[in-house]
């Protein structure tokens, strides 16, 4: 009995201790390294007849918290996962919508916010167009990222029109994809598309990404003001301007000084022009 | 079959009623079916609107696992453990023929999952109603399939427990409802080994029950329409397959010698 709460007393502590030093050399994630040892959907599948369902549930909780746990607490944010999970996803259950359309965002939104890998999205939804024929949101989604991510104004337009012909598709889905094909480029048709993803949207990931976008084209206009004034500051100083503050004098509204979460534009001398700050949420690669 | 054979029939049957319901085993499968159900709303909230979703696929998977696991391995127990145990003779002493008291048996059994079934839907129901504020009725027709589903594996297990020992009957019960499971590999099986017979391929497609076609989960989630007759036809097809297999039960049991 002695021996038993001399044994607790000391091992109490001793656990703290030895798993604090087990932290420090293996890091606090060291059990949480990311493994798939299932590489194809198919596999999965045959395993496990019957329980398709529930093993696409779980595949795509485990696609949605890696992609949270990247997002948040990795330092390098690779995704390298995101793809085959959703492939084996969408494969266990070729008509679980949620997955190619989050799934496209993940894959498409550029590094660090998503994985920055456009092509992979579109391929997802056009797995998905074709698993879910009458699913005109997938469609309209496809032609959104069409447009949006590989700046395909033809191409994302046509699928507009396609996904405008199915039951239950919003009217303005036509003229929608006529204003894209019209003015393709630019930025005013974006924030349309964007504009409407947001309304449409449930709240939720989706709506949240559409409204970041909104922010960001607010953004890149604010940038466009704040590079004019640069160009008339360094005209008349024969420098370019060191920090945004320094516009101040050419009757620059303050609130263009900074992006919308709160963080001040930075004179990037490699684009000759103002740009996002590192280390603001706005700042993507490309 | 008389008024007085199906009495006796019905004691039988409410007898393995009652032992069925003191096995311990029941209890742990209930619970973790309700454990699984309950989880799916916690699973569902860390999912992305897929909530609904998840708690139907949890809570008809629960069914279906917990179910072929209490079907299996009470199942094989139902006939071996009464003669293992001997307490078998002085029931067939009395007036009581063996084909009644198999009958019984596997009446008592199928009643007993029929209750868990019963149960476990009310729950899955009664939380959609919680979180969604609507319960899916559409629900009881999968579960409905699974129970023939399950009736089946009663069936293969009672078959089973006439001609060998508990652990021997578990073992062969559960390869053929795994194997029922994969009936599309069987009936594909000349495309990945084209040397085998098709003889052979049709005779083990159609000797091992088909489990995938009780399988009606994936529709009623999304809402598909299930027919009636659908239903009629899964509803036929279980009760040649019972036949069957409770009628080799009977002849395997009756010719059996039980000293």
């Amino acid at each position: 009995m002695t021996a038993g709460r001399y044994g607790f007393l000391l091992g109490l502590p001793l656990m703290v201790l030895c798993q604090r030093q087990v932290d420090a050399r293996l890091g606090r994630w060291g059990a949480w390294q990311q493994a798939l040892y299932f590489w194809s959907g198919e596999q999965v599948k045959r395993l496990t007849p019957g329980f398709e369902n529930l093993m696409a549930d779980l595949y795509w909780l485990r696609t949605v918290q890696y992609f949270g746990a990247e997002r948040l607490f990795s330092t390098d944010k690779r995704f390298e996962l995101l793809e085959p999970l959703i492939e084996i996803t969408t494969t266990l259950d070729p008509r679980l919508e949620v997955a190619y359309r989050y799934g496209a965002i993940f894959l498409c939104e550029p590094w660090p916010v998503g994985k920055g890998d456009p092509e992979a999205g579109i391929k997802v939804l056009e797995k998905g167009a074709r698993n879910l024929p009458r699913s005109w949101r997938l469609r309209q989604d496809l032609g959104y990222f069409r447009y949006l991510f590989l700046r395909d104004a033809a191409g994302g337009a046509q699928v507009l029109l396609e996904a405008a012909k199915l039951p239950g598709a919003p009217f303005w889905l036509e003229t929608l994809a006529g204003t894209i094909l019209a003015r393709g480029g630019e930025r005013q048709s974006s924030r349309l598309v964007w504009q409407r993803m947001y309304e449409q949207a449930e709240a939720g990931i989706l709506r949240e990404n559409a409204r970041y976008n909104l922010q960001r084209l607010d953004a890149l206009d604010a940038i466009d003001a704040l590079n004019a004034a640069a160009k008339r500051f360094a005209e008349q100083q024969g420098r370019p301007p060191r920090e945004a503050r320094e516009l101040m004098a050419f009757g620059l509204d303050p609130r263009l000084l900074k992006d919308p979460t709160g963080v001040p534009f930075e004179y990037d001398p490699a684009r000759q022009g103002f740009w996002f700050s590192k280390s603001s949420g706005m700042w993507r690669s490309s | 079959m008389g008024s007085s054979r199906l009495t006796r029939v019905l004691a039988v049957a409410a007898n393995t009623h009652r032992e069925t319901v003191r096995e311990r085993v029941l209890y742990n499968l209930v619970f973790f079916a309700i454990l699984m159900t309950l989880s799916g709303l916690l699973v569902g909230d860390l999912s992305v609107q897929q909530d609904e979703k998840i708690v139907k696929d949890i809570g008809l998977a629960a069914m279906d696992v917990f179910g072929t696991l209490i079907a299996i391995f009470i199942g094989v127990g139902l006939v071996s453990k009464e003669i293992e145990r001997r307490s078998l003779h002085p029931l067939l002493a009395k007036p009581l023929g063996r084909g009644e008291f198999l009958l019984g048996k596997f009446a008592g059994l199928g009643f007993t999952l029929l209750v868990n079934v019963a149960a476990m839907s009310a729950g899955l129901l009664l939380t959609l109603l919680a979180t969604r504020g609507r319960a899916d009725l559409g629900l009881l027709k999968a579960v409905y399939a699974l129970f023939l589903g399950l009736l089946l594996a009663v069936a293969l297990a009672l078959l089973f427990s006439t001609l060998t020992s508990s652990v021997m009957a578990a073992i062969c019960t559960t390869c053929v409802v795994v194997a029922g499971r994969f009936s599309d590999v069987i009936h594909n099986m000349k495309q990945v080994a084209p040397g085998v017979p098709g003889w052979f391929v049709h005779a083990l497609y159609y000797g091992v029950p088909n489990f995938r076609v009780f399988d009606l989960k994936n529709p009623v989630v999304y809402g598909d329409p299930v027919g009636w007759d659908v239903l009629g036809w899964l509803t036929l097809t279980a009760l040649a397959w019972l036949s069957v297999l409770i009628g080799c039960a009977m002849l395997a049991f009756r010719t059996r010698d039980l000293q």
